[in-house]
């Protein structure tokens, strides 16, 4: 077979393959616009019009500017907390002399431990170390997403800051930085490519996050976008329609996110995989 | 450089870190270990029985239930994306056009809302309103019709193939990286001594990808066992626990039935269970090596 014969071959296969992974999406897309009914009586049928009730009906359900206010607030607080202590950390781990070299690398094997370690043996434990603290609501939930991001956050940045040259920090000393000069305005402003690897990490985890945030959010007030979904299911009727507009919302504005960030995205979740 | 081993700095710095994890990912796992060992309602304080919900497992016939799913999952999922993720690789790796584009439509899965995935596949297998049913009605294959979800037999093996969707971009994505790593002089050196495609891939990425494989492998044992959502959404592990995994029992137990103690012993279990086949696939891929 010659190459090109080859190739014809290939190109069918590979746009196959990518049509029935999309194709979920388009379904549910299509479904958005039929009304309950119609899902329920003739789910093959494509809508006659674009019948927009089921987002209207899932906007009056659903809170949606509060679900999103909430997941954004809990993003953020998470995120400012675990970057100031994880860069704090992995810059000690990478760039500072320890006396023994052996408890660095028991400190950084220590906190890379936590990659291995499945949530769902945690929700109970720090349900309760929650309540030993008094956490409650929104905030119940910002100590268990720093925690489990400390083994990939410390794992990205430990890599990358190594990787920096040594002979930086030496100038940077022999000009008279301090410890904190060094820290904040010659390896901060360095590390930013892989700091924003993290942060669009982070901000993908916590919209998507729904063990913890089922075990720990009681109030609906509190509710995460994650936890949207399920405002629809009643104990003896289920809102076909309801749900998959307000899916459709949840995920649209995720792609679009995706589409911006792929490059970072994609990054931290290989690199999490590959260095690891 | 007087300051850059200072103890001061060194245990200021890395204080912070190690304590919030310490407090909740370590402890917990403790937590945990010393509630599987009580009885606990949530009222009053937990009476400690030893391994007595241990042994209650091997006579709860829902757990059993549970095992036995969760490992359909497993051997299922693990057999689909470790050859069909690292087959794709291949594909997508080869420089056709618009293997990029391909690339991020097949990875788009990964990122989305596990609970979404869960939603979506319900209407793709639900025996009623699902599109496979009725398009095998439409097409007069209504024999052929199958309870895709919420029936008795097919639960876990479909939730393994949502699983098999979700994951797929993602660990071939990783299989790219992984190709992309083997140096092209060495590729060159095998197409001009005349090797087929497949001895190419048999004798020369095959050996070189070793650890790439061991990762995605590592992947999918550690990623099955943390399935929850898509079950949740699909069947909620009925009907009467038909489909219920290792997590979503042991979530059950814990928060529904509000059995702390045996939830917790569960999950002990559930972890255990999952390292340990981490440890047989690495102690069997080791000795291949040798």
């Amino acid at each position: 077979m010659t190459k090109k014969q080859t190739r014809l071959i290939l190109y069918p296969v590979m746009i196959l393959i990518t049509l029935v992974v999309v194709f979920p999406f388009l379904w549910m897309l299509m479904l958005s616009f039929k009304s309950s009914g119609e899902i329920l009586s003739d789910p093959l049928a494509f809508p006659t019009s674009l019948n927009l009730e089921n987002f209207a009906n899932a906007l009056n359900t659903l809170n949606f500017p509060q679900l999103y206010a909430n997941t954004f607030l809990i993003c953020a607080a998470s995120l400012i907390f675990e970057l100031a202590i994880t860069f704090l950390s992995s810059f000690a781990l990478a760039r500072l002399e320890f006396p023994v070299p052996k408890v660095r690398t028991l400190i950084y094997s220590f906190l890379i431990l936590g990659l291995s370690v499945s949530p769902f043996i945690l929700l109970f434990p720090v349900y309760k170390i929650n309540v030993f603290f008094g956490l409650r609501g929104k905030l119940a939930l910002v100590l268990p997403y720093v925690a489990t991001s400390i083994s990939f956050n410390t794992l990205l940045l430990v890599g990358y800051l190594k990787a920096l040259p040594p002979e930086i920090d030496e100038a940077a000393i022999i000009d008279g930085c301090n410890v904190w000069d060094l820290m904040l305005r010659v390896t901060l402003p360095m590390a930013k490519p892989v700091i924003a690897t993290i942060v669009i990490f982070n901000v993908l985890y916590i919209w998507n996050e729904f063990p913890f945030a089922s075990v720990m959010l009681r109030d609906a007030a509190d509710y995460t976008l994650s936890m949207g979904t399920s405002f629809f299911k009643g104990t003896y009727t289920v809102d076909y329609g309801g749900i998959v507009a307000t899916s459709v919302m949840i995920i649209i504005p995720e792609l679009i996110f995706y589409g911006i960030f792929q490059k970072n995205i994609v990054d931290g979740m290989t690199a999490g995989a590959v260095k690891g | 450089m007087h300051w850059l081993s200072k103890k001061r700095y060194l245990v200021g710095m890395t204080l912070p870190s190690l304590l919030v994890y310490t407090v909740y990912i370590i402890l917990p796992i403790g937590i945990a270990v010393y509630y599987s060992l009580t009885k606990y309602s949530g009222i009053g304080k937990p009476t400690f029985v030893g391994f007595l919900n241990y042994a209650r497992m091997l006579e709860d016939k829902v757990f059993w239930t549970s095992l036995k799913n969760t490992m359909i999952m497993f051997v299922l999922a693990f057999a689909l994306l470790l050859t069909l993720s690292f087959l794709l690789a291949l594909l997508l790796n080869s420089r056709l056009k618009f293997a990029d584009l391909s690339k991020s439509l097949i990875f788009s899965p990964a990122i989305i809302a596990p609970i979404i995935v869960g939603i979506i596949w319900v209407y793709i297998l639900d025996p009623n309103i699902g599109v496979i049913n009725n398009l095998l009605d439409a097409i007069g294959a209504s024999a052929l019709k199958q309870k895709w979800i919420g029936g008795e037999v097919l639960s876990p093996y479909s939730i393994a193939v949502i699983y098999f969707w979700q994951q797929l971009g993602y660990l071939t994505t990783i299989f790219i990286a992984g190709l992309k790593m083997i140096p092209e002089d060495v590729l060159e050196a095998a197409t001009i001594d005349g090797t087929t495609f497949p001895q190419k891939v048999r004798f020369v990425i095959l050996p070189m990808m070793k650890t790439t494989i061991s990762t995605v492998a590592v992947l999918i044992i550690t990623g099955v066992f943390k399935i929850f959502e898509i079950v949740q959404q699909t069947t909620g592990g009925g009907p009467n626990h038909l489909s219920e995994t290792l997590v979503t029992y042991s979530y059950a137990q814990t928060f529904d039935s509000g059995n702390y103690g045996y939830g917790m012993s569960l999950a002990t279990f559930t972890s255990l269970l999952s390292l340990l086949i981490t440890a047989i696939y690495s102690l069997l891929t080791r000795n291949k090596e040798d």
